[in-house]
């Protein structure tokens, strides 16, 4: 153990000296007594030494005590809480089921112990999604989205409604690490935004980290979004359908041998086509999303799991051009304890990102395609010393092959066949953590990552005359890599420290640092990513991203835990973030090199969020004042500028009201400062008939505020009781005051109603554009 | 042509979902620079210098006109001509420079323009480079169900165009195209030109923009654009293409060949044109 460390060359200083008195450890998984599933986080609490330990992600917990008989509570939201006394003389494994609270109403355990994980915990800055709740607030289309209910979290701006890019505490939305069953997803969007590709029905549990991030995290600077799926039901054969006004899925899941293995399967299609205002025209559009999951406990200490996933979009206009995009991602993931204290996660992690274009007019026919693919190999271990202290460390080494576009031309094209250059990545990082309760009150967790990014060949790498020459690009050198030989490498240490105090039973401060680095880069110079969007690795043109962040919080609980409130404060430091020239060309440049531009941003504000979480009524509110600006080099002449996502207020206020047995009611409010917008000082005369806009400034305007409710009902009708199927509605009402909130604003030569010039074609115009108007929808769910 | 698409994709992308309406700008304003237009080509008529004003946004009519300009454009062989306010004294020539006597460039020189008003001075250079001949225009009767509405009741054609793209050497190409002597674009913000990057060398019946009738005649003018004016014209059709930001680049200004702080851009080109009168086959 001691010796792994060293050779991690990683600093500790506390490793409690082993004490003269004989200790044991307790440890196992809390699943669900009805599906078997493990519970990620819940409080495994001793109360004669008031002070427990959570359960890790894979709903493994262990704790070592000296000798002695203990009480023993392990509670979690939504499940009654269980108690169990031990008498501690051994090594002891201890599974755990815990009952639901709804299945079990009449045997409701009144808890003495505090579900207080917002005050206790030493992680701030992040929020968990109730994936339950989700599905009873209103969704757009009726079609629950784990990602629009993130963009209502605090510190969280969104760009807009209908898009699924997220922007946290001033980072852009390439700055967030979204992963599935730890596998990334590059570009998490349906039909340009307007749903995510996570499906609700087959998400376990989801987290999103804004700070303090943990050093098992890495590769993006402003946040990690952990999306886990359910392992499926080891009990007993079930499974849900939901037939949407956009979209229907279906779920099934079960046991392969009862308690021991189990798979889910699950798939959603669109049927987006109808709603399209071009519906009369050979327009066609849709998504889908498949996921698949088997695991296997082979026994307590070895447990295995196999996580699929494959989405895709496919759009064509007219009889002759489309596109189409997707994420494929495949985990398999091998948990072994090696004894009671030490519990390893080994992942075997491959992630593909790709988009088409083609046209198969003959005289133009073409076929482009562009890929990332990369394999990951990840081994992550947990270290339980003793309920103090415990060490998370690892490794994770990543190869990245960036494929950013291929032209197959047709036959009797006037296209040529082309290809850009390829570049590939080593990504290597090791990374140790340490949890440390220092006293009653004080709690530590620290520790860094190392990151070792390796630009690798095979690739011909040009040097430019000047590399910022975006007119005439000039090439005076040119140097060719062999297969995996070494470009460029940056090495970066990150260090993560986190702290809480608390200052009684239900308040704590707590304050964090971190530093993240990026060695990947999302090509895209608008404010929401399309999907024909590129990523390239860091080269010897473009230096990783780097970000500090330091926030402080305060957390308090109120009314035992009915109530939890959090108040934190952020500044963030970014360096090198990643911007393109003015007038940059992105789209198949083959001196896409000298387009890019590195600058310097500044980000920070104050969150306030209020969550209730018990009762009838749940919900939270969440209230976000950030600023962030931006001063890159060879943009806006040099000058600071607010970035695209710059909103100096958002507020979002969700709930859900348990009326009766047979009604649910759900409502959100989202009200938030219109984002920067470049806006025309002026317009001039030009060639043909052109009246080309003057532009003075970026993002020196903003749009007109947003602000929009939305609201649903759910019914569970009577009947359910009577059979062994349930069956819910879900009705939707998007936008209910129909509010015209802005999208963006364009500019163009006045036309009328047909789209004709109107006069004598010099009287020009700015347009608002926006979305939706109120929309209703109507979604039926069975489960069996 | 490859900047066309992405644009198409964003524009179709905001407009499928969405409903717009105007609304009225409250930005300071942009009024009074100075905008040129140079254009030296090797023929005799398609040479001009127009300088003008820029205006505020909501401004409507013609732009301010600069009169009293000093224009002069010299080439690398050592010619000089000065340009001359409307010789002809007619009022839509108003702001337009022309040379006096015979003027029409040569290929392989470069030209330098200037520009003084009122003491500022404003200086351009680009290089004439050769065009590709356009080797035929032939009719093709549409099938396209709403032209045939639109330009119907009888036979509506689009016409095509044949050309040999020289592989050896880079080349960039600006389009125009006329219907009976008027300008035809599909959208008014449509910007014809295209590089070579990813031509092959047979390009075989591409579309010109525009439907047609018998008797029509149909002029296709290829003008050769140096690297800088081909990079003015995409970031033209960017910025007046541009959806505000969300899903394109935020719009900017386009980079140009004038010093100075002016708008526009003085280009040179060689022109190539072919003509063909549309029959009725029915």
């Amino acid at each position: 153990m001691q010796r792994t460390l060293m050779l991690l060359g990683l600093f500790f200083c506390c490793i409690a000296a082993a004490k003269a008195q004989e200790k044991y450890t307790l440890n196992g998984y809390v699943r669900a007594a009805s599906s078997g599933e493990e519970l990620i986080g819940v409080t495994v609490y001793v109360k004669e030494k008031s002070n427990g330990v959570i359960s890790n992600p894979y709903g493994f917990y262990s704790i070592t005590l000296p000798k002695g008989e203990y009480t023993i509570t392990y509670s979690y939201i939504g499940f009654t809480t269980k108690e169990r006394v031990i008498t501690l003389d051994k090594n002891i494994e201890l599974n755990v089921e815990l009952e639901d609270e709804f299945t079990d109403l009449e045997e409701v355990v009144v808890t003495s112990e505090r579900e207080d994980v917002n005050v206790s915990s030493i992680q701030m800055s992040k929020n968990e999604l109730n994936v339950e709740q989700v599905k009873k607030l209103p969704a757009l289309f009726g079609e629950p989205d784990i990602i629009k209910s993130i963009q209502m979290m605090p510190g969280v701006i969104s760009a807009g409604e209908g898009t699924s890019a997220f922007f946290v505490r001033g980072g852009s939305a390439d700055q967030n690490l979204i992963l599935i069953d730890e596998a990334p997803v590059y570009d998490p969007s349906h039909l340009f935004g307007l749903f995510s590709v996570f499906n609700a029905d087959v998400i376990k549990d989801s987290e999103l980290y804004k700070g303090g991030i943990p050093a098992r995290f890495g590769g993006r600077l402003s946040s990690i979004l952990e999306v886990r799926t359910k392992d499926g039901n080891n009990k007993e054969f079930g499974g849900e359908a939901g037939i949407g006004t956009l979209a229907s899925s279906i779920m099934v899941e079960g046991p392969i041998k009862k308690d021991v293995s189990s798979y889910i399967i699950s798939a959603r299609r669109s049927y987006v086509d109808l709603f399209m205002k071009a519906a009369n025209q050979d327009n066609m559009v849709y998504f889908y999303d498949v996921n698949a999951k088997m695991n296997w406990r082979a026994n307590n200490n070895n447990r295995f799991f196999l996580s699929l996933y494959a989405g895709r979009d496919d759009v064509s206009i007219g009889d002759d051009f489309g596109f189409d995009w997707g994420n494929k991602t495949a985990t398999f993931r091998w948990n072994h304890l090696f004894n009671d204290k030490l519990f390893a996660n080994t992942s075997l992690v491959a992630s593909t990102f790709d988009y088409g274009l083609g046209s198969s007019d003959q005289a133009a026919a073409f076929d482009w395609d562009s890929k990332l693919v990369e394999y990951s190999f990840k081994e992550d271990l947990n270290y339980f010393f003793n309920p103090n202290l415990s060490l998370d460390f690892g490794y994770q080494g990543t190869y990245r092959i960036f494929e950013p576009g291929k032209i197959d031309a047709g036959e009797s094209s006037f296209f040529s066949d082309s290809e850009l250059n390829k570049e590939y990545a080593l990504d290597n990082s090791l990374y140790a953590g340490m949890e440390h309760k220092l006293s009653e009150k004080l709690s530590l967790q620290y520790g860094a990552r190392l990151s070792v990014f390796q630009n690798v060949g095979k690739q011909t790498v040009y040097e430019y005359e000047d590399p910022q020459d975006n007119i005439n690009p000039t090439r005076i050198d040119s140097t060719t890599y062999g297969a995996l030989e070494n470009i460029k490498t940056y090495v970066n240490l990150e260090p993560r420290f986190a702290m809480r105090y608390l200052l009684n039973d239900v308040a704590s401060l707590k304050a964090s640092y971190n530093r993240m680095v990026q060695n990947t880069h999302l090509v895209s110079s608008g404010t929401v990513p399309v999907p024909f969007n590129t990523w390239v690795p860091s080269s010897t043109f473009l230096k990783p991203q780097l970000a500090d962040q330091y926030a402080l919080g305060y957390f308090r609980d109120l009314q035992n835990n009915a109530y939890s409130i959090s108040v934190e404060g952020f500044y963030k430091r970014f360096q090198n973030v990643t911007d393109f020239a003015d007038n940059a060309q992105i789209f198949f440049n083959e001196d896409l090199v000298t387009e890019f531009r590195q600058g310097k941003s500044e980000a920070y504000g104050a969150e306030v969020m209020v969550q209730k979480k018990q009762g009838k009524l749940n919900g939270f509110l969440s209230y976000t004042w950030s600023k962030v600006e931006r001063t890159t080099p060879g943009v806006n002449q040099g000058k600071p500028f607010l970035a695209n996502h710059d909103r100096r207020h958002s507020l979002n206020l969700v709930a859900t009201y348990d009326y009766s047995e047979k009604w649910v009611f759900g409502g959100s409010f989202t009200y938030a400062t219109g984002r920067p917008i470049t806006l025309p000082t002026g317009s001039y005369e030009y060639g043909d008939g052109y009246l080309p806009d003057v532009i003075t400034e970026r993002n020196g305007y903003k749009l007109p505020d947003f602000n929009r409710l939305d609201l649903s009902a759910t019914l569970y009708p009577q009947k359910n009781k009577d059979r062994n199927y349930k069956t819910s509605w879900v009705f939707s009402l998007y936008n209910a005051y129909s509010q015209k909130n802005p999208f963006t604003i364009y500019t163009r030569v006045t036309e009328d109603d047909d789209g004709n010039v109107v006069g004598d074609g010099t009287e020009k115009e700015a347009r608002l554009i926006y979305l939706f108007p109120i929309l209703p929808s109507v979604t039926f769910n069975i489960e069996f | 042509m490859k900047t066309k698409y992405i644009f198409l994709l964003t524009v179709l992308l905001s407009v499928v979902w969405s409903c717009d309406e105007p609304i009225t700008l409250d930005t300071s304003s942009s009024k009074g620079l100075v905008v040129i237009e140079g254009m030296v080509t090797n023929t005799d008529t398609r040479n001009f210098v127009k300088v003008t004003r820029s205006r505020s946004f909501y401004e409507t009519g013609k732009t301010e006109r600069i009169t009293d300009a000093l224009v002069t454009i010299s080439d690398s062989e050592g010619g000089f001509v000065t340009l001359t306010h409307n010789p002809t004294n007619q009022p839509e020539a108003e702001g337009y420079y022309y040379a006096t006597g015979d003027f029409s460039g040569v290929i392989g020189r470069t030209y330098s323009l200037r520009v003084e008003i009122g003491g500022e001075v404003y200086e351009a250079e680009d290089e004439l480079l050769p065009v590709t001949e356009i080797d035929s225009l032939t009719q093709r009767q549409t099938t396209d169900e709403e032209a045939i509405e639109d330009f119907g009741p009888g036979p509506v054609y689009e016409v095509l165009l044949f050309a040999n793209e020289p592989q050896d050497r880079q080349d960039q190409y600006l389009f125009k195209f006329f219907k009976n002597d008027s300008l035809v674009k599909d959208s008014q913000t449509d910007v014809y030109f295209v590089d070579d990057n990813l031509l092959g060398e047979e390009i075989d019946d591409v579309e010109l923009a525009g439907y047609y009738n018998p008797d029509d005649l149909v002029r296709a003018e290829m003008y050769s654009l140096t690297p800088e004016a081909f990079i003015y014209y995409s970031d033209l059709s960017n910025l007046i293409n541009s959806d505000g930001g969300m899903f394109s680049p935020p719009p900017a200004n386009p980079r140009t060949n004038l010093s100075n702080g002016a708008f526009g851009f003085f280009q040179a080109s060689a022109v190539a044109t072919k003509e063909i009168t549309i029959v009725n086959e029915d």
